[in-house]
């Protein structure tokens, strides 16, 4: 089986790589190797990795990050906030022009913006723009209803690419517009190929507005589903890059690979939370002293060391511990089944009871095998655990969504700053059924509420920590989410390459200044 | 009649046994098997141990702690626990689905085989549908579709294995119908009912016993198939749950996976031998008279 499944990654290989673009070429060609299809490529109507990675290739965005959290110009070149924090104005760039020629307007961004708004998933990214001003075709002024101090992280590339007016500006429904396939932007790559399945091919923009970028030339993200496939593409050296590395097998033989470098920075940004979620309504979960009790008897220690082999790191709050604004006082839950067992008798369940718990169906280390160690677990706290297989992703989304389970394993993204991807989960208008990573806990708590609020507003750094701090306290300390680890994202890289993508936004950033330089 | 002893022919049974006793490898086969199940009641009835719980650090190898005398597996289960317990409802889906393959399969077979015609065309047209399927994937599918859970296991590889049964049956039936007994069953006044089920059915048998307990073995492998490729029930420990959830493992860790391997292996292997023992016992031409 060993075998087959080399022999079939090599064939799958090889046939995606005769029917590639020229392998010789000057600049080079960074291979990625990717196993999610995104189902178009155009980020500003759809969230995920999958469309991000190319999307950020493809489009432009008016601000950047590196690897701090400093904003940096991109198609904005300079920007100012006013005092009250009810307004940034963008100066953008002069010679930006999208890949058919047409120049970047104020035009195009407010349109871009307010897209985002209306069609992207995050709503809460963009709630407060009012309108956007564009008093010159090179100054646009985003105008809000409350201050935001989350808008200048949202105006990164994975989250604001800059669409062009004249194409999607048509009247059609953006997140169903046929342009969405093969988009045109205004970033360092041009998209000449899209074979959902196979691979997407992005060519070298020769009029990008930033000199002497991208310096590669060429990028095709090759879409190879089976996991064990995209590794030995790595280890045989007919892919450059491999992103979004999580199994602890995978990563451990590729760090044996002498000519390629794992690293998991690049991650910071995304805040990738791996976590056990509990219906709130639920009966059996209702009672705040069950899902401490269940937290009490869980081994995070055990989980990160043994079943992850170390490669993952512990979690123990709502906001990625590697944030400015975790709190690390908050109440750990160490493993404690005397406690775990009082509580269970206190709560009114001396006898025990039976709960499912669901998992995310795909690459089992993070899921999966969580969901079967707490079947072993809760067992001696007199819990039966259930596990619930999905048989694929929609699925497992449509249970959860539809607030069809007691225990569930979780994957969810921070995406930054918490107004854009914490809020979310605890908010008590956003138990919405039918939405998943909404509040599928149903958890509700008005303190919570008024604190997410306020800090949703709050312009002061201390301030705001603060508030969030109060925010961990409570949410971790009532458990409508327990917090397990951080999802060990790492990629595997070509040991020559330069510059590659580390910053807060990893491989879903603009790949103009990565090289190879050794490239045949 | 009332006191004459006659001469009373060896039931065909009683000389079956006695043939089937003669070959060594059939024996070794019954008594592999024995061992098997026998150690699976033990494991089903009387093992203390639970093969969820976490008893040690994972991937321990085997002998290194002589209470966990096949080591841990990626969890830290004991995979000595797992053996014992999970061949209960590996060997269940097995007997399961054969048993859904022998009821399918006769019925339709001994239907189309007897009344021929438009029957017989209808019911092999349908079977013939159900023999180009790819069989692993159409059970994938139906897995896949109905949640994996040890029942819909049983039927998906029941569902995809009767077509061979139902040829077989079908096969053995239109021989049988033409012989004299039949027609003088039907000479009596026996209904078409009765002349299937009492009277060409338990001449097909033999063919039919030895497909059947094939069946078994190739149910088994199945099971552990559609485990591998991760579409077992997490809930029930089985062999072939052992080995596929496993397998992401085993160049770290062999033993979590040989273990139900062999154990599998084992089984199916002396289910064949005992197929194989009975088609020779069954077939006349090796009979010594």
């Amino acid at each position: 089986m060993k075998l087959m499944t080399r022999l079939m990654g090599a064939a799958v290989i090889a046939a995606s790589a005769l029917s590639s673009a020229p392998l010789f070429a000057e600049g080079g060609t960074l291979v990625i190797v990717a196993n999610q299809v995104p189902r178009h490529l155009n980020g500003a109507v759809q969230s995920g990795i999958a469309t991000a990675v190319p999307s950020t290739q493809i489009f432009a965005s008016p601000l950047r990050y590196d690897e701090d959290w400093t904003p940096q110009p991109y198609l904005a070149e300079s920007w100012e906030m006013s005092e009250d924090g009810l307004s940034l104005t963008l100066n953008l760039v002069q010679n930006a022009t999208f890949h058919d020629g047409k120049p970047v307007t104020s035009e195009d961004v407010a349109f871009s913006i307010m897209t985002i708004k209306e069609n992207h998933p995050f709503q809460t990214m963009f709630a407060p723009v009012e309108s956007i001003d564009t008093p010159d075709a090179h100054t646009a002024i985003i105008r809000l209803s409350k201050p935001h101090p989350a808008l200048l992280l949202a105006l990164s590339p994975a989250l604001a690419p800059i669409i062009p007016k004249h194409v999607f500006g048509d009247g059609q429904d953006v997140k169903a517009h046929p342009a969405n396939a093969m988009p045109v932007g205004s970033g360092p790559f041009i998209v000449t190929e899209f074979t959902p399945g196979e691979a997407i091919v992005l060519k070298k923009n020769p009029d990008f507005f930033l000199e002497g970028r991208p310096k590669l030339d060429e990028i095709i993200l090759r879409i190879i589903q089976d996991p064990s496939a995209m590794v030995i593409a790595m280890e045989n050296g007919e892919a450059d890059m491999y992103p979004f590395l999580a199994g602890s097998q995978d990563i451990r033989r590729l760090e044996k690979v002498e000519s390629l470098t794992i690293t998991n920075e690049g991650y910071a940004g995304i805040g990738p939370i791996n976590w056990l979620a509990f219906n709130t309504a639920s009966p059996k979960l209702s009672d705040m002293r069950v899902r401490q009790a269940i937290a009490y008897a869980v081994d995070r220690d055990f989980i990160t060391k043994a079943l992850h082999r170390g490669v993952s790191t512990q979690q123990r709050g709502p906001i990625i511990e590697s944030s400015p604004f975790f709190d690390a006082s908050v109440e750990p839950f160490n493993v404690d089944l005397d406690k775990a067992k009082t509580l269970m008798v206190e709560a009114g369940f001396a006898d025990g009871m039976e709960l499912s718990v669901d998992y995310i169906p795909g690459p089992a280390e993070q899921q999966k095998t969580i969901a079967e160690y707490l079947k072993s677990q809760l067992d001696k706290i007199g819990i039966t655990v259930t596990v619930r297989a999905a048989p694929d992703f929609p699925t497992w989304a449509g249970r959860v969504a539809g607030h069809d389970f007691e225990l569930t394993m979780d994957n969810v993204f921070n995406w930054g700053d918490p107004v854009i991807g914490v809020h979310r989960t605890y908010l008590t208008d956003n138990i919405r059924q039918g939405v998943i990573w909404s509040n599928t806990q149903s958890y509700s708590n008005a303190r919570v509420d008024e604190l997410l609020a306020a800090a949703a507003v709050e312009l002061d750094i201390d301030k705001r920590k603060a508030l969030y701090a109060e925010f961990q306290q409570i949410v971790v300390g009532e458990v409508p989410v327990y917090f397990i680890n951080a999802t060990p994202y790492h990629t595997a890289y070509t040991s020559s390459m330069v510059n590659p993508p580390l910053g807060i936004w990893g491989p879903m950033h603009p790949m103009d200044m990565v090289e190879l330089p050794d490239a045949n | 009649m009332t006191d004459a002893v006659a001469f009373k022919p060896e039931s065909p049974a009683r000389e079956a046994w006695r043939m089937f006793r003669r070959n060594i490898p059939a024996m070794i086969g019954v008594v592999v098997l024995s061992i098997i199940v026998l150690a699976t009641l033990w494991g089903t009835f009387f093992f203390a141990g639970n093969p969820y719980e976490i008893v040690w650090a994972p991937h321990e190898a085997p002998g290194v702690a002589p209470e966990f005398l096949l080591g841990t597996d990626y969890l830290g289960r004991d995979i000595f626990a797992g053996l014992v317990t999970g061949g209960g409802p590996t060997l269940a889906v097995g007997a399961a689905a054969a048993a859904i393959t022998m009821v399918i399969g006769i019925s339709l077979g001994a239907l189309a085989g007897f009344y021929g015609g438009w029957v017989d065309n209808l019911l092999m047209r349908i079977t013939e549908f159900f023999q180009v399927l790819p069989t692993l994937l159409f059970a994938m599918v139906l897995v896949t579709l109905f949640s994996p859970t040890l029942t819909t296991i049983a039927l998906a590889i029941g569902v995809v294995s009767w077509p061979q049964t139902a040829r077989l049956t079908r096969a053995e039936v239109m021989k049988i119908k033409e012989l004299e007994y039949v027609t003088a069953a039907r000479a009596i006044g026996a209904k078409n009912r009765r002349i299937i089920w009492q009277v060409i059915l338990p001449n097909a048998a033999p063919p039919l016993i030895v497909s059947a307990t094939l069946t078994i073995g190739v149910a088994i492998l199945f099971e552990a198939g559609l485990s591998f490729l991760g579409l077992g029930d997490p809930n029930t420990m089985s062999w072939g749950l052992m080995i596929g959830s496993n397998r992401a493992y085993i160049l770290d860790a062999w033993w979590p996976v040989t273990f139900p391997g062999l154990a599998i292996f084992l089984t199916v292997f002396s289910v064949s031998l005992i197929g194989d023992g009975l088609n020779d016992a069954f077939n006349p031409k090796l009979r010594e008279r």
